[in-house]
């Protein structure tokens, strides 16, 4: 990835959102109103959230089958008068942008908000060309203007206030200050309404592309990616190389999943399928198309069937909205494109386990991120599995031993679990080695070593005296009370 | 300039992650892609009830479109013909002030429920222009065809209503349909403040599942598959963006105004 | 008669013993006769969640051993049992013969409320409780395991007792395992909110039926001095009129 990677400040980084009361306020909120919704929005369907599970074998079948739905996909792209490229590398993706805004003699594009283009670190080597680049998303543009990341899939500025915004706007765009939202998006609309107008090349992601027909399609709420897609003369779409659909009618079970998995709707505000530019008999639209479809590392993952799954998320976020960790630390803390739970399982996956181990490991498991996901993936097993090669290492990821001493100690602790007399005499002395420490009301106060970030905040249970093995035959003898 | 498109060494690396050695791409192809002509139950079903569709559960749909078009914003207004509606659109016109200037213009398709609506003369007493945003006919060259969009760009980004009709209608999302066409640009319902769009209720589909059917199954809809454009359109743009506060209007149109014709 | 297996995990047998105590008295109330193998030991799931796979399979080797010829197991951790029942199968993928032994027991291993629910057709068990209790639904209990009707169709009949839901009571409490002590920022921050969240009930006790989240929401509520107790489901239904409060 050409995104600086912080993966591995996710503690540092963890504790400042934590003592953010700004940002915990706008995860409250987001997680508060929308992860219920979600579910609410889940059962209101016609099939029931059972869907989830229709949508998923729908995705395996696809992935399964990804080289003859790709093929399908560039053959009917090119059908319909689009370009195809296939980038193996972030570089190449790049390159080949770089090449056609060059062709097109690009000086200013508008963008969608694109997760994989974040990915690739297009943006800076746009703005290196001398291009102008203008992101449009509402969140992705206030982010831009800040210089910041986006901290959420689905809405990137959610960790700003409205006087936040309002300050930002005032100082960067010369309009007097406001707080009002309405107010705000209106003075964007029109900054951004002659970007539409001016830019030679639109840039888009890609939510679901359909092998079938040939085309990439983007849903949005906002308006900007069909602004983005339908003025400039050229439009380039970035697709990670998974988010395709073989069939036409496979769209309709994954948007209505994907439209109530990100925001709680029945479907996204605009939904566009795009496969080519009209050609000389259309009054409008891009004279060209070019689909960029990326692997960044995807076939690895693809290659390990342990964490093939992963590849079957369509981005929706509702992982993210659901999970107890991510609505505590907010996306920046996970230092890589991808954040919440699907960057927890992904991120390790591309920029290395060892460099991004505190991502699977700073989890709690809950299971609530697989009770969202619109497409029934079980992320905690990937975490799980993450953390099986951590343990022991893995050639095949280049993954060194998280911690021997850790193995060493978790080797004991089985050694004393297969030896029953060991194992009482081991508990043993530690109940008696606990009596130095003191208690207040039962509970150790402090106590290093291992629990002592358990014991800077928490008291501590100490070992019983007298463990409830002992006590069993004596209760089993008393009279029933 | 040709580029090489990685195309092939892209798809083995695809083959040799799934482990797939033998050249089964034709079987397996047969087994994936679904086949138009043989529509599942449930497809079929779907089909048969738009078919068997009567006047009665049409305006069913039509009053559940209305309910659902509610919170989206879109405003949907029954009108019995083309005549009615013109007049509609001619007060909305009268209504309404433009967001950017003040010089009032109005772009339309090049189609025939349109054109029936005479909007050159429902406009002619409030000197509004009517711009039609399709080629004529009388381009031949590449460069007069050049002009002319350069001219349709000029007009649709100036004029503050755009007025279009629709393929279909979902009355469950509030969903208007649009395949592109050379004679309905895809501008004239992005650019302008204003959408206005007219359909017949006959249009009008229960939700994305039927459309899907259509699209997928039906001979008639399906026709040579779909164009190199199509797009959904559920109500005005929208964001929550900051601080989740929902604002109506984002991009593109910020009101949406469907005009039903139902003969009645 | 009904007669119950009891594997009593580590962090109950080693810190917790009255809870283990007062599933014994209730047991003993309700008529269900027990054995207790004094050869169990730990369930291996600390070592399962850290990744240590092949250290958990030794734990998971010995419990199938000592209970695999018990007719019913019973065991006051919803954590334990989805150890035992989701993943000690997957920790024999290579052994069939061990994965065989593995899905049998775990078929008859079950967690103290789905028991006395479920299998028994228990929901009033006679107890009693004065005061306002509140539920926290554990997430491997609940998520994991599906048990989340169980729990509050024993606490609701338990007399005396008036039941109030908690915001998010199904939300993490921050306990995670060794997350707690490995990431203790964002802990302490989960904790917390579930704390706020069991203060804003009103509730005078909060009932759970894992004691790795309780030991995690009292020692946070100890070390701050509120006066909500803390209780295992066990320890809530071992309780009849007359008990010292």
């Amino acid at each position: 990835m050409s995104d600086e990677i912080l993966t591995d400040k996710y503690v540092e980084n963890s504790t400042r959102a934590i003592e953010d009361d700004i940002l915990q306020g706008a995860l409250g909120k987001i997680q508060s109103g929308l992860a219920k919704a979600t579910q609410a929005s889940y059962r209101q369907l016609d099939e029931g959230p059972e869907l989830r599970m229709t949508a998923h074998d729908i995705r395996e079948k696809t992935i399964n089958n990804l080289d003859v739905v790709l093929t399908q996909l560039a053959a009917k792209v090119r059908e319909n008068g689009g370009k195809v490229y296939f980038a193996k590398t972030a570089e190449q993706a790049v390159a080949y942008t770089l090449d056609v805004a060059r062709q097109f003699k690009v000086k200013q594009v508008v963008k969608g908000k694109s997760m994989v283009s974040e990915e690739i670190g297009l943006n800076p080597a746009l703005e290196a060309q001398g291009i102008e680049v203008n992101e449009t998303d509402l969140g992705e543009y206030i982010i831009q203007v800040a210089g910041e990341k986006p901290s959420h899939i689905i809405a990137p500025a959610i960790h700003k206030t409205r006087e936040q915004v309002g300050r930002l706007f005032a100082e960067h765009l010369g309009v007097p200050y406001t707080d009002d939202p309405p107010e705000l998006t209106r003075i964007a609309r029109k900054a951004l309404r002659d970007k539409f107008l001016q830019a030679d090349m639109g840039i888009s992601g890609c939510n679901l592309a359909c092998a079938e027909t040939g085309h990439m399609t983007v849903v949005s709420n906002e308006g900007n990616i069909r602004m983005s897609t339908t003025l400039p003369r050229v439009h380039v779409a970035i697709m990670g190389m998974e988010r395709v659909v073989a069939n036409l009618e496979d769209h309709d079970i994954l948007f209505r999943l994907l439209s109530r998995g990100a925001a709680a709707q029945k479907l996204g505000g605009c939904v566009s399928y795009i496969g080519g530019p009209g050609g000389p008999d259309f009054p409008d639209g891009p004279e060209a198309f070019h689909l960029v479809i990326l692997d960044n590392g995807r076939s690895r993952i693809l290659a390990d069937p342990k964490f093939r799954e992963i590849l079957y998320c369509i981005r929706c976020s509702a992982c993210l909205n659901a999970c107890p960790v991510y609505g505590k630390i907010g996306g920046h803390a996970y230092g890589a494109t991808y954040c919440g739970p699907i960057g927890a399982v992904l991120t390790p996956l591309m920029v290395g386990m060892n460099k991004a181990k505190d991502l699977c490991l700073g989890e709690t498991l809950c299971g609530a991120c697989r009770q969202a996901c619109s497409v029934n993936i079980d992320l905690p097993r990937m975490l799980l599995e993450l953390r099986y090669r951590l343990a022991y290492g893995d050639d095949d990821w280049q993954t060194k031993q998280v911690s021997p001493l850790e193995k060493t100690i978790h080797q004991a602790w089985a050694f004393l679990a297969g030896h029953p007399a060991l194992y009482r005499a081991f508990l043993k002395a530690g109940a008696m080695g606990q009596k130095v420490f003191p208690k207040y009301r039962g509970m150790i106060r402090k106590m290093p070593g291992p629990v002592v970030g358990w014991t800077r905040d928490r008291d501590i249970q100490p070992l019983a005296h007298t463990p409830f093995r002992e006590r069993f035959k004596t209760l089993s003898s008393k009279k029933v009370r | 300039m040709p580029i090489h498109t990685n195309e092939t060494q892209f798809i083995h690396d695809i083959r040799a992650a799934l482990g797939i050695r033998a050249n089964n791409s034709d079987a397996r192809q047969k087994e994936i892609f679904t086949d138009p002509a043989q529509p599942p139950e449930a497809q079929q079903m779907l089909l048969d009830t738009i078919c068997a569709r009567q006047h009665s559960d049409r305006m069913d749909l039509l009053d559940r479109l209305s309910r659902e078009a509610v919170p989206l914003n879109l405003k949907v207004i029954p009108m019995k013909n083309e005549a009615e509606a013109a007049k509609a659109i001619a007060g909305l016109v009268a209504d309404t002030t433009p967001e950017w200037g003040d010089k009032k213009s109005v772009v339309q398709w090049d189609h025939p429920m349109i054109k029936a609506l005479a909007l050159d003369s429902a406009l002619k007493d409030q000197n509004v222009p009517v711009y039609t945003a399709a080629f004529d006919g009388s381009e031949t060259s590449h460069n007069q065809k050049n002009l002319k969009r350069d001219q349709i760009r000029e007009q649709v980004t100036a004029s503050y209503i755009g007025v279009t009709s629709a393929d279909f209608c979902l009355a469950d999302t509030a969903t208007l349909v649009m395949r592109s066409r050379p004679a309905e640009a895809r501008s004239v319902s992005l650019l302008p403040s204003i959408h206005v769009a007219v359909i017949r209720k006959e249009q009008i589909l229960s939700d994305m599942k039927e459309l899907y059917a259509l699209l997928k199954f039906d001979p008639d809809t399906r026709g040579k598959g779909l164009p190199h454009h199509m797009v959904m359109i559920s109500g005005p743009s929208k964001t929550a963006d900051i601080e989740l506060v929902m604002v109506h209007g984002a991009h593109g149109p910020r009101a949406l105004y469907l005009y039903v014709i139902t003969g009645e | 008669m009904a007669h119950a297996t009891l594997f009593i995990q580590c962090i109950v047998d080693g810190m917790y013993p009255e809870v283990g105590e007062a599933m014994v008295r209730l047991f003993q109330r309700l008529g269900i006769t027990m054995d207790y193998p004094e050869n169990q030991t730990c369930c291996g799931q600390p070592s399962f969640n850290s990744g240590y796979r092949k250290e958990a399979a030794k734990a998971a080797k010995h419990y199938i051993e000592t209970f695999e010829n018990a007719g019913t197991i019973v065991c006051p951790s919803g954590s334990c049992v989805s150890m035992i029942r989701n993943h000690y199968p997957e920790l024999f993928e290579d052994e069939p013969g061990w994965r065989e032994r593995a899905e049998r027991v775990g078929k008859r291993t079950f967690e103290l409320t789905e028991y006395l629910v479920d299998v028994l057709g228990f929901k009033n068990t006679g107890a009693y409780f004065n005061g306002k209790v509140t539920y926290h639904d554990s997430c491997h209990l609940n998520r994991y395991l599906g048990v989340s009707s169980q729990p509050r169709e024993l606490i609701r009949r338990v007399a005396g007792l008036t039941f109030v839901e908690m915001e998010a009571s199904d939300k993490c409490c921050g306990f995670g395992g060794a997350f707690s002590t490995k990431y203790p920022d964002i802990s302490t921050a989960l904790v917390k909110e579930k704390v706020q969240n069991i203060l804003d009930s009103g509730a005078d006790a909060v009932v759970g039926c894992d004691m790795g989240c309780l030991m995690n929401i009292q020692g946070y509520l100890n070390r701050h001095n509120y006066p909500v107790r803390v209780m295992h489901i066990a320890q809530l239904l071992a309780g009849v009129k007359g008990d010292a409060a």
